[in-house]
């Protein structure tokens, strides 16, 4: 259970940082709906469980927040990257693929075979 | 690093807390999120209900959101601390006497380590104090531990061991010092040049001793004190190469030529001493002694790296043992006894200050099951209270931790009050201790980290101790009973059978202590009646020093006695006046070995041996000590007539059981080739020297006209009509007009001296007793509260008792008998134990009966007293119980 969810902080803060990295400061709401449109809403986001996840990334410094005025004249509370934030996002990207890249290695055979 | 980062954050926020904008930002995520409903054509109802569903329940959004932003683990300790405070604040009775009780268990204990650290853990401040290490000789044949060791021993110790990096020898000095027409007397300490080296420490100015300062024939040389050299060179530089005046002024052996101009060639720096800094304000080389019978060194030794102390022991028992063959006359019984150097300098505080460390603990254990006592009949109150937070949802852990942080705290604020008595006690009775041990450094007694870090832990474990008992039996799994139940029977469980063990612990303990104070007291009342063998009232005694070269001869010594006592019998309020060298109850003694005319010796290398004293004409008569036989020294007799001694009865029953000693005649070895012949012409009755709890020693006195012994310290005795200290003016000027270079050392009245010599017993008599009336009072306390509690807690059965037909003096009785019965189990558990443990007293103070039954009995009788007031008042209210009320409060 507990490694599950590991897995899951850890890609949801990945998919967090990428988002804000294309989309440019964004708040919580928007954040979820890219992160469920991104994945053809093959991932159901619990909203809740976002904010816990960008305060942590904000206490580590990867974000920043403040609040302002969403499009159509709603207060909202808009996050953005840091520098430390950019770095971050390139080096775990990079670490996926690398990940990605040897489960496909695994995978790739049996597709083969079969 | 992040991982830092984030955590420091985190810890900013769990200390002091930022309200967040975490609500303003799930309504903002809400409204964005019905927005967009609406736009997709939902009603406003639908709208809002799926945004709700899709971010999930928001209390435990708001939950995980909370754990994230601070530290939970310390988030609820934050709120267990708050709680903690609210809860006491809400009680401040409660709060007030467990505070009070433990800060005086806390207080005492941290006063009393204040001691220990600074006599026996504070590192001395010398280099590398781990490795330094004081040699004692020991003496089989009069068992001594701690002799001191001679020269020649000191060398053969140094020069054939191979533990030691480096060893030195250092003694005592006294000389006279003539600033203007005063002359005044000072201590300092004669050392092998390597002293100050083996140490660690070199002087701030100038330069150590070296090895040829030793020499006889080379120039004299002196190394100051700090104090010295602020007092009398005014802390100037140039004190170094002048040259200052010692006259030695304990002529009491050997080495000659003290009297001589010594040359300043060092100043040590103002926190080097070994002993107390006004005994040694000076430094000179030690001279060669060869004499191996002659010990008066104590000896410091630095261990190589890696030696240990028993390894160094045995390296030095082996050369003792090597001495003892080569020189069996002097060396057969001598030994050594080797000692960290902290525990050496602190040895005669030691015993008394682990004692005293264990009667402390004994108290703060009786304030714990105080406080634990408190606790549980709070607990049983609080059932309902604890109850309702179980039934929301709080784990047994999450409460005994409330309970808990609720006792460490109560602790805490205790040790902290305690810490503030103590560290006023620490130095009041550092500032006593220090009069009378002479211990090293123990005037530093004060608050530092050690003492702080103690107080600490002792207040963390205190609270640790009495809260863990009550945390664990309150909120015992069948809490929930609790609210069903109206809450009187709720405390039906285990909570009073511990309660009452608690008191039975107590009472144990306070009788443990009461007996061991009980017996001090018993051997200082015992002290006090034990007559001295003088009448100390309307005396005056002044210590005198006569330094050596003017006073080397009997003739000069003779004429100066004269002179002083012809002109103070000329003194109105003076009736009569004598010189004496030790006078009794000042524990200074000096024994001679001499042989009895027409009488083998008891063995051939051994003569008789008996503490020896000169006094002058009329010293019976002045002191008050009856001459049983013959007569008193008289103002006759002198160079020109036959020499006299005087013998006290112990001397006389020891030596002449069958006969009388007047006539005979002993023999007074001198010099190697000259020895004085005495007739003895008197026996006087026996005083106490050493103490009124030592049995009196064999003494013989020699007349101070005809004393061929060149001592140097003198007390002259002063019977007066009227108060003593009145006359103190008058006879210094006296003495100062007899002769201006006798320094005078002390004036003191002779109930001075007796109160002085009982200064160490009545020291402990007033801290054991004063803990043990402590702990009685605690125990007593705690006895009561039990009672009173449960008298409470039982009025309903207590009102049916009544309405059954009970009389009220049977209830009165019922809870009376409770209360005594378990102050007898008490006592005779504190019986048991107070047999072993009254025993550690005994080496405490001279004169402790171990197992005294008188006392044994007095104190439990005091105790079973003590508890019967403490149950009576309960008692009394029971007995007072109204059935219909009591039986309507249902």
């Amino acid at each position: 259970m507990k490694g599950k969810a590991d897995v899951w902080q850890g890609t949801l803060a990945l998919m967090v940082l990428k988002t804000l990295q294309l989309l440019g400061p964004m708040h919580g709401y928007g954040i979820a709906r890219r992160i469920e449109q991104t994945s053809a809403h093959h991932l159901a986001v619990n909203y809740g469980t976002l904010y816990p996840a960008l305060l942590k990334l904000e206490q580590e410094g990867y974000i920043s927040s403040a609040w302002g005025v969403s499009d159509n004249n709603r207060k909202a509370k808009y996050y953005r990257l840091t520098r430390a934030g950019r770095k971050q996002v390139e080096k775990e990207a990079r670490e996926w693929e690398r990940t990605t890249a040897i489960l496909a290695r695994f995978l790739q055979p049996e597709e083969e075979t079969s | 690093m992040r991982r830092w980062r984030a955590l420091l954050r985190r810890l900013r926020q769990t200390l002091s807390p930022r309200p967040d904008d975490f609500a303003a930002e799930i309504d903002s995520h809400l409204q964005l999120h019905i927005d967009d409903n609406l736009r997709a054509g939902m009603t406003p109802d639908q709208a809002r209900r799926h945004a709700l569903i899709c971010l999930g329940g928001p209390a435990q959004t708001r939950e995980r959101y909370r754990d994230q932003h601070g530290i939970p683990a310390l988030d609820a300790l934050r709120q267990d601390l708050v709680s903690a405070v609210r809860v006491l604040r809400k009680n401040p009775g409660f709060a007030a006497t467990a505070i009070l009780t433990l800060a005086l268990g806390i207080g005492a204990n941290s006063a009393i380590f204040s001691l220990v650290n600074a006599t026996l853990l504070r590192p001395l401040p010398f280099k590398d104090p781990d490795r330094l290490v004081m040699i004692f000789a020991t003496d089989g044949r009069r068992s001594d531990r701690f002799d001191s060791a001679t020269y020649p021993d000191f060398v053969d110790w140094r020069n054939q061991n191979r533990t030691f990096e480096s060893m030195a020898a250092f003694a005592g000095h006294r000389s006279t010092l003539s600033v203007g027409d005063q002359t005044a007397l000072i201590q300092g300490k004669r050392v092998t040049p390597n002293f100050f080296d083996v140490l660690g420490v070199a002087p701030v100015l100038g330069r150590g001793f070296r090895p040829e300062d030793q020499e006889p024939a080379a120039n004299r040389v002196v190394i100051l004190s700090d104090g010295f050299w602020k007092r009398h060179f005014g802390g100037a530089p140039d004190a170094l190469g002048r040259t200052i005046r010692i006259s030695r002024a304990d002529g009491n052996h050997v080495a000659q030529g003290f009297d001589e101009l010594h040359t300043v060639v060092g100043i040590m720096p103002p926190w080097f001493h070994i002993d107390q800094p006004d005994e040694e304000q000076y430094y000179v080389p030690l001279p060669i002694d060869p004499s191996r019978g002659h010990g008066f060194l104590r000896v410091v030794g630095r261990l190589r790296w890696g030696v240990t102390l028993p390894h160094a022991t045995a390296d030095l028992a082996a050369i003792a043992d090597r001495l003892a063959r080569l020189y069996p006359r002097t060396n057969l019984t001598v030994g050594t006894h080797l000692m960290g150097v902290n525990d050496a300098l602190a040895r005669h505080i030691k015993p008394g200050l682990l004692i005293m460390l264990g009667v402390v603990g004994i108290v703060l254990l009786i304030a714990c099951a105080n406080v634990a006592g408190l606790m549980l009949a709070r607990g049983a109150t609080r059932q309902r209270e604890l109850a309702i937070r179980s039934a929301l949802g709080a784990g047994r852990g999450r409460l005994v931790r409330q309970l808990l942080v609720e006792s460490v705290l109560i602790a805490l604020i205790g040790g902290g009050l305690g810490l503030i008595a103590a560290d006023w006690t620490a130095r009041a009775l550092a500032a006593v201790v220090a009069m009378q041990f002479r211990v090293p450094r123990i005037d530093a007694a004060s608050t530092d980290v050690s003492v702080l870090a103690f107080t600490v832990i002792a207040s963390v474990a205190t609270g640790i101790c009495f809260g863990a008992f009550p945390a664990f039996a309150s909120t015992s799994p069948g809490l929930n009973d609790a609210l069903r139940d109206s809450g009187r029977s709720a405390t039906g469980t285990r909570a009073p059978q511990l309660r009452r063990a608690l008191v039975i612990v107590e009472i144990a303990l306070a009788l443990v202590l009461l007996a061991g104070g009980g017996m001090l007291l018993r051997a200082l009342l015992a002290m006090r009646a034990t007559p001295p063998g003088f009448d100390a009232r309307n005396m005056l005694v002044i210590d005198l020093w006569l330094p050596s070269p003017r006073f080397a001869q009997l003739q000069d010594r003779a004429s100066f006695f004269a002179a002083a006592l012809e002109r103070l019998r000329g003194l109105s309020g003076v009736k009569t006046a004598a010189f004496v060298a030790d006078l009794p109850l000042s524990g200074a003694t000096d024994s001679e070995s001499f042989h009895i005319v027409g009488r083998p010796d008891p063995s051939p290398d051994r003569p008789f041996n008996a503490g020896f004293n000169i006094a002058s004409g009329g010293y019976f008569r002045t002191m008050g000590t009856p001459v049983r036989e013959g007569r008193d020294f008289l103002d006759s007799d002198g160079p020109a007539t036959p020499d006299v001694a005087i013998v006290n009865e112990s001397a006389a029953r020891a030596w002449w059981p069958d006969g009388s000693p007047l006539g005979q005649q002993i023999l007074l070895p001198i010099t190697r080739t000259t020895s004085q012949l005495l007739t003895i012409v008197g026996v006087a009755a026996d005083v106490r020297h050493v103490g009124l709890a030592v049995p009196p020693r064999r003494e013989v006195f020699v007349h101070s006209m005809q004393s061929q012994l060149s001592w140097a310290h003198f007390v002259l005795a002063v019977r007066t009509s009227s108060a003593p200290n009145a006359l103190a003016d008058s006879v210094r000027a006296i003495l100062r007009d007899a002769d201006a270079n006798v320094p005078i050392a002390r004036i003191a009245s002779g109930d001075d001296v007796v109160a002085r010599s009982m200064t160490e017993p009545r020291l402990y008599t007033f801290l054991v007793g004063t803990f043990a009336l402590l702990a009685g009072a605690l125990a007593a306390i705690g006895l009561y509260g039990l009672m009173s509690y449960s008298v409470s807690q039982l009025s309903h059965e207590i009102g049916i008792r009544v309405a059954l037909g009970a009389s009220r003096a049977d209830i009165f009785r019922l809870v009376l008998a409770q209360g005594v019965a378990l102050a007898a189990v008490g006592s005779v558990i504190g019986l048991a134990c107070g047999l072993a443990a009254t025993r550690a007293l005994v080496g405490l103070i001279k004169g402790v009966r171990p197992n005294d039954p008188v006392t044994l009995i007095v104190v439990t009788g005091v105790l079973l007293g003590v508890a019967l007031l403490a149950s009576y008042v309960p008692a009394r209210r029971a007995a007072r119980v109204d059935p219909a009320v009591a039986l309507r409060a249902e």
